[in-house]
Parts: C-alpha cells; sequence; structure tokens
C-alpha cells in the first residue's frame, strides 16, 4: 500500500473522505474493524478511511463502548459474534486501574487484566490483533530522583511494554504492534499529544498521532486483502549507487559509506537487503552493459546487494517495459505485484504508461531521503516472514538459471548433461528415515507402488536382512536437489522384487531414476547373486507417466491385471543408459 | 465584524466537519438547532477550527461555544492583533 502519515488537517481529510463515499461504497475488499478503546478515538475512523480508500478497500469501522472495555469484552459475546477480520485495542492504564498513579504503583494488576484480555481475544476469535504499547509518563514524578526500588511510573510502565512486546511476540502473526512509543519519538510530545483534550474529552491524542496509528493499521488491512507487492525491479546507475557505470567506471561510481551522496545508495541497498531477507523477490532491470553491473555486484567494496539476493535481471538495451514483462513472466507472478524504482522520470512514466498495474517509484530529488523510500509505505508488508521467505530468493535464481540453460541448448540430451547432475546413492541410514517415510507419503506421480509407509515401518525394513532400501540425494550445478529417491527392494534366493521405486517431482527430466535402477540394482545383483529381478506398475490416479517405466527400463511384462501390471528382467536385460546423463559419487 | 473571508472560511470548514451544505448553516446555527452537531463533532470541529486558524480556545470557552455565531467571535477575538 503506498498509505502514509500524510493528511493535513481534519477538514480536508473529511472532506476527501466524504468525496470518497459513494466510489468506496462499490469496492469489492472490505475489512471489518473493531475497536475496543477506552479512550475518544472516533478521529481514527475516518483518518483509516483515508488511507484505504487510496487501496479500494473500504473499512466498516465498529467502536465499543467506552470506558468499561476490558469487562464488555470478557463478558460479551459480541466480540465474538461481529467476527472482525481486525480488532483493534485502544487502552489506557489509568482506566485499566485506577489507582495507577498513586505512590508505590506496581504494574501487575494492569499486566494480568492485559493477560487475560489477550488470552481472551487469541482464544475466541479469528481476528487480527492490533496490540499497542503505552506511552510513558512526560513529567517523572519523583523529579530527578531515581527509584532505586524501581517503583517509580516511567520504570513501571516500561514493564508494561516489555509485556506487551513478548505477548504479541508469542502469538505473530495474529498480534501486531502498534508502537505508539515510536509515534510519539516520531512526532514530539508538542505534535502527538493533546492534554487539554486528555482533560475535556478523554481524547489524549492529537490528528498527527492518530494518522500515523491509522496509517499502521491501514497497512495490517492491506496485507489481509493481499495488496502487498512481492517484487522489486530495481534500476542500477543513480538508483543503487551514484553516476554511471559505463561511463564513470568503479572507481567512479558513489557508494562509499564514508562520503556523500555514496552513504544514500549505500543505506538504499541495505533496506532492499532486508526486503531480500523478508522474502521479496529482487530484480534488476538497467540500461547497461552486464559485464559492468556484474562487475559492481561481484566486486564493489561497498556493494551490498550481491547476485544471491538477485531473483532475476535484465540488464540489457531494451526497453524497460518490455524487459519487466518478462521478468513477470520468468518469475510466474503478476504485474500487480512489483514496484519498480528508477531515477529517471522518462523510464519512470514510461513504464507507469505501459503496464500501469505497476507501482513506479521515482527516486526521490532529495537524496536522503531515498534510504527511506522502500520502508515508509509498508509497500512490501507481511506479518511475519516464515524460513521459506528467506531461502525464496534463491530458489527462484536456482530455477531461473536452470530455464535459462534449457533454452540455451538445442537437444535435450545436451541440455541434461549441461545440469552436470551428480547423485550420491547408498543404503539408508538411520538418520534419512523420516526423509525417506515422507516421501513415500507424499509422492504421487514418480511412484511406481504407490505404498505409503510410516518412520515405524521404514525402521523395520531396514532392520529386515531381506531388504535393502537405497537413497539418492543429487545436486546440479545450480544447487542441491537434496534426497529424492527411493528404492526398497525385497530378496529372496537369487530374486530380486522391487517393492518400492519413487522420485521427487523436482528430480524428473535427468535421467535421475535411470542411474538409480542402474546402479542399485547392478551392486545388489552383484552381492547377492541375482538372476532374475521382478517389478511392478500399480496404477494410480496420478502416477500414469511411469506406466511403461519398467519397459522403458528392458522388462518384460509378465502379467497384466486389473490396476497393474507384472514385469520381470533377467540380470543382464537391463537398459542401462542414466549413467550418461548422471555422475554417481561415492560417498 | 468579522471579515468576510473569515466568516467564508468557517463554513466551509463548519459544513465540511458536519457534512452540511453551506446554505443551511448561518451564524445563529447551534448545537441545539443542527442534529448533526453532536458532542463528538463539536470536539472535531473545535480541533478543525483550531488547526486551520492557527488558534487555540481556552478550557474553558471550549464547551461553552455552542454555536457558529460565539465560535466565530471568538476565532475573530483571537485573529485581532
Amino acid at each position: 500500500m503506498s498509505a502514509q502519515a500524510s493528511a493535513d488537517s481534519y477538514t480536508s481529510v473529511f472532506a476527501e473522505v466524504a468525496a470518497m463515499e459513494k466510489e468506496a461504497a462499490g469496492f469489492k475488499d472490505e475489512v471489518k474493524v473493531l475497536v475496543l478503546r477506552q479512550i475518544t478515538i472516533e478521529g481514527i475512523e475516518t483518518l483509516i478511511k483515508h488511507h484505504l480508500y487510496s487501496q479500494q478497500i473500504r473499512p466498516i469501522i465498529e467502536f465499543g463502548g467506552y470506558g468499561t472495555m476490558v469487562q464488555d469484552v470478557l463478558a460479551a459475546e459480541s466480540v465474538v459474534s461481529s467476527d472482525p477480520d481486525l480488532i483493534v485495542l485502544a487502552l489506557s492504564i489509568d482506566a485499566l486501574d485506577q489507582n495507577y498513579g498513586s505512590p508505590g504503583w506496581t504494574k501487575d494488576a494492569v499486566r494480568s487484566e492485559l493477560g487475560s484480555l489477550f488470552e481472551f481475544l487469541a482464544s475466541n476469535t479469528r481476528a487480527t490483533i492490533a496490540v499497542h504499547n503505552f506511552i510513558l509518563p512526560l513529567w517523572p514524578e519523583q523529579g530527578l530522583v531515581t527509584d532505586i526500588a524501581g517503583l517509580d511510573l516511567a520504570t513501571q510502565v516500561a514493564g508494561l511494554n516489555k509485556f506487551v512486546l513478548e505477548a504479541v511476540r508469542a502469538h505473530v502473526p495474529r498480534f501486531v504492534l502498534m508502537d505508539w512509543d515510536r509515534y510519539l519519538r516520531q512526532l514530539g510530545a508538542d505534535a502527538a499529544l493533546d492534554e487539554r483534550g486528555r482533560y475535556l474529552w478523554g481524547a489524549p491524542f492529537r490528528r498527527p498521532f492518530l494518522d500515523l496509528w491509522a496509517c499502521q493499521l491501514s497497512r495490517v488491512a492491506c496485507v489481509l486483502r493481499a495488496k502487498t507487492k512481492k517484487v522489486l525491479v530495481l534500476d542500477c546507475d543513480n538508483t543503487l549507487w551514484g553516476g554511471v557505470i559505463g561511463e564513470d567506471g568503479m572507481e567512479g561510481i558513489q557508494l562509499d559509506a564514508n562520503q556523500y551522496p555514496g552513504r544514500a545508495y549505500f543505506d538504499f541497498q541495505t533496506t532492499v537487503v532486508h526486503l531480500a531477507q523478508r522474502g521479496v523477490l529482487i530484480t534488476l532491470c538497467s540500461k547497461n552493459n552486464e559485464a559492468d553491473v556484474s562487475e559492481v555486484l561481484d566486486q564493489h567494496p561497498w556493494c551490498r546487494i550481491k547476485r544471491d539476493h538477485l531473483s532475476a535481471w535484465r540488464v540489457n538495451w531494451n526497453d524497460k517495459a518490455s524487459n519487466i514483462t518478462e521478468l513477470a513472466a520468468e518469475l510466474n507472478l503478476g504485474l500487480e505485484s512489483f514496484v519498480f524504482v528508477d531515477d529517471n522520470p522518462a523510464e519512470c512514466a514510461l513504464v507507469a504508461e505501459m503496464l500501469p498495474q505497476i507501482t513506479v517509484l521515482q527516486v526521490p530529488q532529495k537524496l536522503h531521503e531515498l534510504p527511506r523510500l522502500l520502508l515508509r509505505d509498508g509497500l512490501f508488508d507481511t506479518l511475519s516472514v516464515t524460513q521459506e521467505d528467506r531461502e525464496r530468493a534463491s530458489r527462484y535464481q536456482v530455477e531461473s538459471q536452470r530455464k535459462q540453460t534449457r533454452a540455451a541448448y538445442g537437444s535435450i540430451n545436451d541440455y541434461i548433461r549441461s545440469m552436470q547432475t551428480v547423485a550420491v546413492i547408498h543404503r539408508v541410514s538411520p538418520g534419512e528415515v523420516p526423509r525417506v517415510a515422507q516421501l513415500t507419503q507424499k509422492t504421487n506421480q514418480f511412484n511406481l507402488t504407490t505404498r505409503r509407509y510410516s518412520e515405524r515401518d521404514i525402521e523395520l525394513l531396514l532392520a529386515d536382512h531381506n531388504v535393502a532400501i537405497y537413497s539418492l540425494a543429487a545436486r546440479d550445478r545450480f544447487g542441491a536437489l537434496g534426497l529424492v529417491g527411493v528404492l526398497i527392494v525385497r530378496i529372496t534366493d537369487k530374486l530380486g522384487e522391487v517393492d518400492s521405486f519413487l522420485m521427487s517431482c523436482r528430480a524428473l527430466g535427468r535421467r535421475l531414476e535411470n542411474a538409480m535402477i542402474e546402479h542399485c540394482l547392478a551392486s545388489l545383483g552383484v552381492a547377492h547373486e541375482i538372476e532374475r529381478w521382478t517389478a511392478e506398475y500399480v496404477e494410480t490416479a496420478k502416477n500414469g507417466q511411469v506406466a511403461d517405466f519398467w519397459a522403458r527400463m528392458g522388462f518384460v511384462e509378465i502379467e497384466a491385471k486389473d490396476g497393474g501390471k507384472r514385469y520381470s528382467c533377467t540380470a543382464d536385460g537391463l537398459i542401462c543408459d542414466g549413467s550418461t546423463f548422471v555422475k554417481i559419487e561415492k560417498d | 465584524m468579522t471579515p468576510a473571508n473569515t466568516e467564508d472560511k468557517f463554513f466551509a470548514i463548519v459544513s465540511s466537519l458536519l457534512n452540511l451544505p453551506c446554505d443551511q448553516l448561518n451564524r445563529e446555527s447551534s448545537r441545539e438547532t443542527t442534529e448533526q452537531w453532536d458532542s463528538l463533532k463539536h470536539m472535531y470541529l473545535v480541533m478543525a477550527l483550531e488547526e486551520e486558524f492557527g488558534i487555540e480556545f481556552d478550557d474553558s470557552e471550549v464547551s461553552d461555544l455552542c454555536s457558529a455565531g460565539a465560535l466565530l467571535d471568538s476565532i475573530d477575538g483571537k485573529l485581532k492583533p
């Protein structure tokens, strides 16, 4: 979203919102907001609308009764039955505890009230809950004295804030922190707090404070309605560094953190790296020689953005709208989730014109504003970051390299060889049991018999001297694929019977399956003097692609029955060509 | 006598905050005669007028200024050098 604290006055906000009400009634996206409050903050309704209408979201805002909130919430069914998407808390310590401020006051009573409130909301609603911390007293009641026992109000309130933060941490992503303390720092007490309003109306906050809060709440609503962006497209010259790499060279561009304007670009790069960590896909779209840009990424001492952070790039002389369209196709993501940053107003205008779904940001004239450009509006907001998010860039990068390589090779065989796949095949070790069991349970497509085994089943099979279980782990020149293949064979006398054979989808199309069968049957054949192999294909709704696998491997059909076929093969009848595509590594 | 531009600006603000057309408002408009002018709107009206005119009403007068005329007189008094 692009909402930021920007409202100039109540009058203009009220007027702008009133002018949009009609259009807003038709917005597809709605967010039900319930404000549970002990203070007067009704003005926030208009401010939230002001932010969300620009994102085509219609908030439906209800206020809980003034003052008696905790009891209300804990007793009433209404919070649960109104089923809001977002619950906003607006509490006041003196309403939570009448004794607040008296000498020797401690936070304990408020803490326990908050604790039960949080737990009630977490377990009885499905809403996202916007929790806030409290503003520390500005006028220390003990003057210059630091209270040795920590029984001063500031210490107690700070302790409460710590409790709030812990509660939020324990409930991410259901709970989101509204950092009142930071709003105050950002605005200053005079702009944020309204002492007169507090005494006259129980309304302690001025409009700029409410607006900053409304902006944060709106960002949460945008995440809930999936309005946030996933891909960042960056220009290079005068965006990631000052100057033009093709002309100024490595020595000439400005990126040194000890200089101006280098520091501004350096800090901007830092924000980009943080976004990459949060799972935003970072891409480049620059009119440059690819080698020049690569040199900066690989070698410039102050360049924080490295190739590893990038999911894809188009560094060439084509027009940027075409390049970005290509990036969208390559990453398989819609243009509406793209943000484009460039210093050149003509490029910005072209992209905005040709690809109106994209959010276009121009590098600000005031360069000191560049570092906050991507943070300020919460464009890439999420409510939590998973391990999956952190690894997203590298997965896209690997996939896109594979695609590019595929495009560059004439024949499929050349391509498969070019991937330089290496397989490590061995008897399953106890540590591999969970993954092996998981593969038997999850693999549907390349699975010859689809027999599902639990970890316990696999352990029992491992202990059986008549059973051999092999695993295959692979890597290629782009990265590791992990443990992707499982073969289970039963041996009786000189007969070997394939019980299960499966291969994870991501490992297909590189003849790993051929290599595995070849390798395992050959080594078992020698060790157990196998004369004949038997194998089965058990048909399921999803494994049609392997219906003729055994035939392709040189097996002969000996029995066709409902839902499958049985095959047989002599020890020297196997067709062996997998090893010309895959290198098998001894471990 | 309030200068015309102050009066225009004043009624534009009141009109926007109370969501009423300007021609339904005059100096006689008050909380008693105007349904939309409830206590919450009064609070935002006070805040908006302070923002727009760069003035501050005294704590004690805030609740007493219950008509357009009274508010205008008070603003006028504060704007005079």
